[in-house]
């Protein structure tokens, strides 16, 4: 994602989310922030976006917050099926251009459409361990 | 036929208890350890404890190739994940989600599972129902619940007024077995014809309570 000027939503603002809403925000995108935990985002730190508190598997509390016009989102809750459903609620129901969740499971990529970029921790980890050990 | 219950606590147990018999397969999938002894104690068959989101999990549980999948999680995106999961890598024939919130009916619906139940959905549908037929005054059940009797007070604005039984016909869901005007009471036959201010008593069954309630529905 290089573009800028784009409206963006991350769901999820654990260390992951937040980081990504970080970056997305510095990009100069308008960026909305949503988590349902009210202390999460109370302690997001220099971030310019806007947050939003609320269940973001409704789908009337998504639009609120603008779905429709996203051009990204990232779907970074700690809950993997959260992150499935609302990823193929965005590719199926609002045709978003652009969607990453993220998979701590990352077998269960094979459920996941292909328009949909993954991205798993664990995955990334050990790939990351294997090359320091070679090294 | 072949049955997976997913997940669940009394739900699960009532449903196993009224398919298992010789005639079908039951696989039991369930994360919770208290509600795997439960339903296994209960209801004498292994139960897998293990997590029906899971493809593996549910490929050792047997789960390959059911007629019937049904997710009752409490957790609706459990439900998502496990009915998708079902579906597209382990060849179920047909998929059931509930849902806890009744707005997930019609998402869940949009994004391909077979067939979603949220009981509070289906109460707002009986809501709806009664709302358009308040002249239904008076139900009686007998025989636990087996046979409904219904009162429908007749009026100008429903369906059926002015027609004659023959008309009407629900011979298949149910019988107009008496017909009260003025006071007096009316056995009918084909040819009565029903007038505003009649009083009606239907009897019918559970299953066909809603298809005679429609009949009797207000005109659009």
């Amino acid at each position: 994602m290089s573009n800028s000027n784009v409206n963006t939503i991350v769901v999820g603002a654990g260390r992951l989310g937040s980081n990504i809403a970080k970056k997305l925000s510095n990009n100069k995108n308008d960026v909305v922030l949503i988590d349902k935990r009210k202390d999460k985002i109370g302690n997001v730190v220099d971030f310019s976006g806007f947050v939003a508190v609320g269940d973001a598997t409704d789908l009337g509390f998504l639009e609120e917050n603008g779905v429709k016009d996203a051009k990204l989102v990232a779907f970074m809750t700690d809950d993997d099926n959260t992150n499935i459903f609302l990823a193929d609620v965005c590719n199926e129901i609002y045709r978003t251009p652009e969607i990453y969740i993220r998979l701590k499971d990352s077998r269960k990529m094979k459920i996941v459409s292909s328009n949909v970029r993954c991205i798993c921790p664990f995955d990334l980890s050990l790939i990351d361990f294997d090359e320091q050990w070679k090294r | 036929m072949k049955i997976v219950i997913a997940d669940g606590m009394h739900e699960a147990d009532y449903i196993i208890s009224k398919y298992n018999s010789k005639a079908n397969d039951l696989i039991v999938i369930n994360e919770q350890e208290d509600a795997c002894k439960y339903l296994s104690v209960s209801n004498g068959i292994p139960v897998m404890c293990a997590r029906c989101t899971r493809e593996s999990d549910l490929r050792e549980a047997g789960a390959e190739d059911a007629d019937l999948f049904i997710a009752l999680s409490k957790n609706d995106m459990t439900n998502y994940v496990a009915c998708k999961t079902a579906k597209q890598l382990l060849g179920a024939k047909r998929c059931i989600a509930t849902v806890v919130n009744p707005k997930n009916v019609e998402v869940f619906r949009k994004l391909g599972i077979d067939s979603v139940l949220s009981s509070t959905y289906l109460l707002g549908e009986q809501i709806r129902n009664a709302a358009s037929i308040e002249n239904l005054i008076n139900t009686l059940s007998l025989e636990d619940n087996k046979i409904i009797i219904l009162e429908v007070r007749i009026t100008p604005d429903l369906n059926v007024e002015g027609k004659t039984l023959k008309e009407i016909n629900i011979s298949d869901i149910g019988s107009i077995s008496t017909v009260t005007r003025n006071q007096k009471v009316i056995i009918p036959n084909g040819n009565t014809e029903l007038k505003a201010n009649d009083k009606v008593l239907i009897v019918t069954t559970e299953e066909s309570r809603e298809a005679v309630t429609k009949v009797f529905q207000r005109k659009k």
